[in-house]
């Protein structure tokens, strides 16, 4: 991603509304933007979500693969998860090879995913050592208005609670429901003019310092945490948005519970 | 263009897979502003096709090599997402990706009036969603109204669309299975106030006869598109 020039007056002017308790779209510290989730939106996709957060629109797909299990785990598929910011999202993002942005928005939404276990991987052996299932999940950005990391998270999730092996299309059984144990959502909180906002926009992010990503699962266990940028924090400012994030990713997980069961 | 194997495309009494009679064009769907970040934006869903456009600028065009002094550069990216498709298609540019880029631009640049922005870029952003058949007529299509909604100066719109050849019998606006039988693809670019054309391909095999049949379907059919382009741009939905 091409870096913008920070507009000091930016900065300035976000900095006086913290001061006032205030965000310059009126929300308040911890209140997310107005969060709609579409389930399987992809008709070519084996599970899909789309997720709106403001502004900002992604997609999660689903597709299966068969592969050669790993020597070290013969009795196990895998799980890959790709996140693509193209220029279509954004001015400022470019073409060419993943920028290092969209490789950590990947990554983190991967580890949240992953160490939640709520995919079993044994389920996804076919014949052990030689066939298993790959789930290769992946996140496409459509438009960029700030924090595609929690809309990433929760796109992912649902399209992967959505999705069925297709095993009739490979010959190899049955379709079945990929069977997603547990619910991993992510909260990602900003800091602007010197205090964690929730769920900051693409100002807020241009105007504000560093940002933590929290990713918990059922019974608030956590599964993966990630500061990133520049940025000094505290015991007690990490205590306080632990605590917003254990509510809010209960509300996430309903969500995705109500239109589970609505499909 | 392979072999049919089992499948038939289109039954004795003309109907084809999908219903449709052999001059039908698939249901066609165009909304706008889908991508609120970006200057102009448009989605079109076409069959099962769905693709996104957006359009960011006119902006500095860099690097500057790719400047030119007395008009603007269109810089177009088609792109086909991961899940688009029934095999996923490992992201990254690829040959076809950068011809239809190619030739989507050219389409594009013949009716944009860029000589208004010398030394500037407009980017247009093609995203394939969904994958049927006809991605990049749709996505010229789709383009076009992302520029008007953007507020691009442009002299006509480009309609595009494909007809082709199915069992030796012409049909209008090819799905899945036509255009992976089918005996031939004739995807046209049209600016429908003048009937002139801006972009053409073909590939296949057609008597003189049948090509005179396909190109009279394209300028049917994209009298049918241009009118949801026009309806989507003129206030859509409401």
């Amino acid at each position: 991603m091409a870096i913008p020039l920070v507009p000091k007056l930016l900065r300035a002017h976000l900095a006086e509304l913290a001061a006032e308790d205030q965000r310059h779209d009126g929300r308040g510290r911890f209140v997310g933007r107005d969060t709609e989730l579409k389930l399987n939106c992809l008709p070519r996709a084996e599970g899909s979500a789309k997720v709106r957060m403001g502004d900002t629109i992604v997609y999660a797909g689903v597709k299966f693969q068969i592969m050669t299990p790993y020597p070290d785990r013969p009795n196990q598929g895998g799980l890959m998860c790709s996140a693509e910011v193209r220029p279509v999202a954004g001015r400022n993002w470019e073409p060419g090879p993943p920028s290092p942005e969209s490789i950590e928005l990947g990554r983190v939404v991967d580890r949240g995913i992953r160490e939640s276990g709520c995919i079993n991987t044994e389920d996804l052996c076919l014949i052990p050592g030689e066939k298993a299932w790959q789930v290769i999940l992946d996140l496409f950005a459509v438009s960029d208005d700030g924090n595609l990391f929690d809309a990433f998270a929760l796109a992912g999730i649902a399209a992967l609670k959505s999705a069925v092996v297709p095993a009739e299309r490979f010959e190899v059984g049955e379709d079945r429901p990929l069977g997603v144990a547990k619910t991993p959502v992510m909260c990602s909180y900003h800091k602007v003019g010197g205090r964690f906002v929730y769920d900051a926009d693409k100002r807020e992010e241009l105007g504000g310092d560093e940002r933590i990503h929290i990713t918990l699962g059922d019974d608030d266990h956590v599964h993966s945490l990630q500061k990133g940028l520049k940025g000094i924090f505290t015991a007690t400012d990490f205590a306080e948005i632990m605590d917003q994030a254990r509510s809010r990713c209960a509300e996430l997980r309903n969500l995705i519970d109500e239109k589970l069961e609505g499909e | 263009m392979g072999g049919y194997g089992d499948v038939q495309c289109i039954d004795e009494n003309g109907i084809r897979l999908d219903g449709r009679t052999k001059d039908e064009v698939r249901p066609v769907h165009i909304e706008t502003g889908v991508v609120p970040v970006a200057d102009g934006s448009a989605r079109m869903t076409w069959g099962l096709n769905d693709v996104i456009a957006a359009v960011y600028g006119p902006m500095e065009a860099h690097p500057r090599k790719i400047q030119r002094q007395d008009r603007a550069v269109l810089d177009v990216r088609y792109n086909m997402a991961p899940f688009s498709t029934t095999d996923r298609i490992r992201p990254g540019f690829n040959r076809r990706s950068r011809e239809i880029s190619k030739v989507t631009a050219e389409a594009l640049e013949s009716v944009v009036l860029t000589e208004l922005y010398p030394r500037s870029k407009i980017r247009v952003e093609i995203e394939i969603i969904c994958a049927e058949a006809g991605t990049r007529c749709a996505g010229i299509t789709a383009a076009s109204v992302a520029l008007a909604h953007a507020g691009i100066p442009m002299s006509d719109m480009v309609v595009s669309v494909a007809s082709g050849k199915v069992h030796d019998i012409v049909v209008c606006d090819l799905n899945k299975e036509e255009d992976n039988y089918g005996e031939a693809d004739l995807p046209m670019g049209i600016l429908p106030n003048s009937g002139e054309l801006v972009f053409l391909q073909m590939d296949g095999d057609l008597s003189p006869d049948q090509f005179q049949e396909a190109w009279d379907y394209n300028m049917e059919a994209a009298k049918v598109i241009h009118a949801e382009m026009v309806r989507a741009l003129k206030g859509g939905d409401e």
